[in-house]
């Protein structure tokens, strides 16, 4: 049943659709990195066509997570699969100590009157801000009011930790260690009282599978993004935000043009629609949930925040102290909480 | 056709394997021999750092037990299956093999999904032994070895029945009414004739299964979580939060010997069995 | 049988279907959870489900909706097909070839084609990324198959050479000395009989690379996303039920595909007799 002409019948067959390149018309191409998920959805349903529209520019969006960005583009030495990144602090610390990025020309953005101060460096641009607190289900436990209070009864038996793999998870633990005499430099005191309740804590996650741990009950309680809650509550989840009384972190992710990037100037056109107003106003909006750094943009009521300006009351890192202790903090956290 | 020929059956894969996967072999070889994360200065450095410390033996034993319990845990449930499937008539045989394949059918993603369901605190397994009044309080399976394990049957049951069930659909019907007609129980059938006879497939599911349940990265955080520590986990931190790429090397050298040591040691096994078999 | 049913065969009987229900039962019962979720009414992956409604489905199916989720579908049954079909051809080749020697060197390149199995899939992507780009390739879809592959093939192999291992060597010979050639002995005897074995591992194989993650992670670019990476995103930040239903839709084609099967081999089996 396996002779030789069955199987090249169907090799041909086959190979006709695949060997044919396909390439788009458009004017330009920007190939740019994203986030798996809600960021991929709504940069193709809002970034996508205002590129378009406005410099006739085609978005190729390849959805990768931080982490794998930097890989790819480390293991591509000079030859970047994508034009653009996007990137939390910590793997941005680690692109510009690689060398990964192009030198930034901020001239080249047209909306950058209309940003924050210091949104724009020489290595990128801030397009978006992330807020980290606690997200808990207030069908199951009453409110808690800060970082020591995962640690206690009766949250402390519903609750899921993650580890410094992520940047929340990192930011989050970083607080937890404060609350208990530690430092942004210092996070033993989180792993000590951690270690304490390690019994009870009720899951050790995987953060990919913190929002089905959520929505099983598995956990009731964990340190996560707004912008996931928001998400999650959006779609039928009993799950709520709650800014930790000591302050909540903040963080923004930020663009980068690799280096050898084929496309650099479609790459600033790009990086200038995502913070035009225009895209800023669509993206605050649910089902997206961003945080947007136009000033020009309305913040809806369901924002911790106003306005931008107050995310400098908001707590945020050194992330060039962090990213050399990382390594060591992974290590420990593996030995820690290990049976 | 001579011998000589019959060998060189083999070189296009070999030919493949040259280009496509022993050159990045050689090249993580050769990464593993530098000190540092930017892979500029060679040197020991990671393999002494990653075998100078304790808790990578540690590592290393659970994962290659992680392995082994599964592989028990998949012959214990999965050999009976397929002995079902040996006497099944043939139409039922069809719908046994459609349900043994169906774990490959779901996407690893959703398929911890379902795991949550099952054995969260929650889970089905819970709620039916709480309502049975059998326990009083909420077992805790997810995010333990125990969990890991069995969903870790699950997705590995193809892979040991499938090999199993193509070597024995072809065992000699004849054979087992021999055994019995000579008096054999059932057992003694089984085990003089029908397993024997198995080896070869019963060997080649125990090496799928072994190696694809040590390298099981997603199954293992996901429904082991992060408390159960295992190699893959090691690879993905070094390699991917923090990018010392020289010292992920070292642990994939690591885990690629200690499972290569096995599954030798079980290939052994079965060219050894396969000699008495045609002995 | 006149024998009576001694106590040691109802043990028997007893045990053996205990062990295979229980195997049933783990084999079935993600499947059950997973198709009853994506029947939710709910806007979320949720167990048990909320209501009856045939939403998720219908979202996956509209191509407004799920555009992209069509394109990775078609990138990875491409990939698969493709992949699995070089692994048939030199897979099944090198079990042959590998089959009757006896020496050291078949024992280390038999262990050295079942590495790619052994080491972990997120290992072998960094490395081939990095090889391929130094050697002047960029990431592609003929890449993607290449990797895959290799790391597929060890499946093929293993159950091929499983069935090879019970394949009695008088049969061939005796075939070649009745003046086969080798060909027809191989087309007519061998093949046949390790048809099965072949087929176990295309499908273990073909199943491996529809959902194989890190490969297709390093290997893959902007235009050829594939489907578990995309149902990564789709289950991390919104635990979107068309997940379930992708598992639906694969369950629901794989049972027609036997059905076919069943019916087409059974038509050629009564045309032969």
């Amino acid at each position: 049943m396996f002779n030789r002409r069955s199987l090249l019948a169907g090799a041909t067959a086959l190979g006709g659709t695949s060997l044919l390149p396909s390439l788009a018309h458009a004017k330009g191409i920007v190939t740019a990195a994203t986030y798996p998920g809600s960021w991929e959805d709504a940069y193709r349903s809002v970034v996508a066509p205002a590129l378009k529209k406005a410099y006739d520019v085609d978005l190729e969006l390849q959805p990768l997570f931080a982490v794998d960005q930097i890989a790819k583009v480390r293991a591509a030495r000079g030859a970047p699969p994508f034009d653009a990144f996007v990137l939390d602090p910590g793997p941005r610390i680690t692109g510009i100590e690689g060398g990964l990025f192009e030198k930034f020309d901020g001239r080249k953005i047209s909306n950058a009157p209309n940003l924050p101060a210091g949104m724009i460096d020489e290595w990128g641009i801030c397009v978006g801000a992330q807020v980290v607190g606690i997200g808990y289900n207030p069908k199951k436990l009453p409110k808690p009011t800060g970082w020591k209070d995962l640690l206690s009864d009766p949250w402390v038996s519903r609750l899921g930790i993650t580890g410094f793999q992520t940047t929340f998870g990192t930011v989050s633990l970083i607080e937890i260690a404060k609350a208990f005499g530690g430092s942004e430099t210092n996070v033993e005191p989180a792993l000590v009282e951690l270690k304490k309740v390690l019994p009870k804590i009720a899951a050790v996650g995987n953060p990919a599978a913190m929002p089905g741990l959520l929505q099983q009950g598995q956990c009731d309680i964990t340190y996560t993004n707004i912008q996931t809650v928001a998400i999650l509550k959006s779609r039928g989840v009993d799950i709520e935000f709650v800014k930790p009384a000591s302050g909540a972190v903040a963080f923004f992710t930020t663009m980068h043009i690799a280096k050898g990037a084929a496309e650099a100037d479609n790459a600033y056109k790009y990086f200038d629609t995502v913070v035009s107003k225009a895209v800023g106003d669509a993206l605050v909006q649910p089902p997206h949930n961003f945080i947007p750094v136009n000033k020009q943009v309305v913040l809806p009521p369901s924002l911790p925040m106003t306005n931008l300006d107050e995310m400098s009351t908001y707590i945020q890192h050194d992330w060039s102290k962090i990213n050399p202790l990382r390594a060591g903090w992974i290590e420990k956290f593996n030995k820690e909480m290990a049976k | 056709m001579n011998k000589l020929a019959e060998w060189q059956l083999t070189l296009p894969l070999a030919l493949a394997f040259a280009a496509i996967f022993l050159a990045p072999l050689l090249m993580l070889v050769g990464v593993s021999f530098f000190s540092d994360d930017k892979i500029t200065q060679p040197g020991f450095a990671q393999w002494v750092k990653f075998y100078g410390d304790p808790f990578s033996y540690k590592v290393i034993a659970d994962t290659m037990l992680l392995g082994v319990k599964t592989v028990c845990a998949t012959i214990l449930v999965g050999y009976p299956l397929a002995l079902v499937y040996l006497d099944a008539p043939p139409r039922l045989q069809k719908v046994l093999i459609f349900v043994i394949v169906m774990p490959l059918l779901l996407s690893v993603v959703v398929r911890t999904f379902a795991w949550i369901v099952v054995l969260g605190r929650e889970g089905v397994v819970n709620q039916l032994l709480l309502s049975l009044g059998i326990i009083s309080e909420p077992l805790r399976l997810l995010q333990t070895e125990l969990g890991l394990v069995i969903s870790l049957t699950q997705i590995e049951m193809p892979l040991m029945l499938l090999p199993l069930i193509s070597v024995m659909s072809r065992l000699d019907p004849n054979l087992r009414d021999a055994s019995a007609a000579l008096g054999a129980s059932r057992w003694r059938t089984l085990f003089t004739v029908i397993v024997p006879l198995s080896m070869p497939g019963l060997v080649a599911g125990c090496l799928l299964v072994f190696a694809s349940s040590t390298t099981a990265f997603i199954s293992q955080t996901v429904i082991g979580g992060v408390r159960l520590i295992y190699l893959p986990l090691l690879i993905w931190q070094q390699s991917l939060v923090v990018f010392n790429w020289p010292f992920a090397a070292v642990v994939s050298i690591a885990l690629l010997i200690s499972v290569l040591t096995v599954v030798s040691a079980l290939s052994w096994l079965g060219r050894r069995s396969g000699g008495y078999v045609h002995g | 049988m006149g024998r009576r049913h001694s106590l040691g065969d109802l043990s028997y009987g007893l045990v053996i279907g205990t062990l295979a229900a229980l195997a049933l039962l783990i084999i079935v019962a993600p499947v059950v959870i997973v198709l009853s979720t994506s029947f939710t009414e709910g806007r979320s992956l949720k167990f048990p489900p909320t209501g009856f409604s045939l939403q998720w489905y219908e979202a996956l199916f509209d191509p407004s909706k799920s555009r992209q989720i069509h394109r990775a579908v078609l990138n990875s049954l491409e990939v698969a097909a493709w992949s699995t079909a070089f692994g048939v051809l030199f897979g099944s080749l090198a079990a042959l070839g590998l089959a009757r020697s006896r020496n050291r060197l078949a024992r280390v390149a038999d262990g050295f084609f079942m590495s790619p199995l052994v080491l972990p899939g997120l290992t072998f992507g960094l490395a081939a990324l990095m090889y391929f780009t130094l050697i002047g390739f960029r990431p592609s879809l003929n890449l993607i198959i290449a990797g895959h592959m290799i790391v597929t093939v060890p499946f093929i192999l293993r159950t091929t050479a499983a069935s090879l291992s019970q394949l009695d060597p008088a049969l061939n010979d005796s075939s070649q000395s009745l003046g086969a050639s080798w060909l027809y002995t191989l087309r007519r005897v061998t093949l046949p009989l390790i048809a099965p074995g072949i087929f176990a591992g295309a499908f273990l194989a073909f199943m491996a690379s529809i959902d194989n993650v890190p490969v297709s992670l390093f290997l893959s670019t902007a235009r050829t996303d594939m489907l578990p990476i995309r149902m990564w995103g789709m289950m991390e930040s919104t635990l979107d039920p068309r997940i379930a239903a992708v598992s639906g839709v694969l369950i629901t084609a794989a049972f027609l595909l036997m059905l076919v099967m069943e019916w087409t081999v059974g038509l050629t089996r009564r045309m032969r007799e």
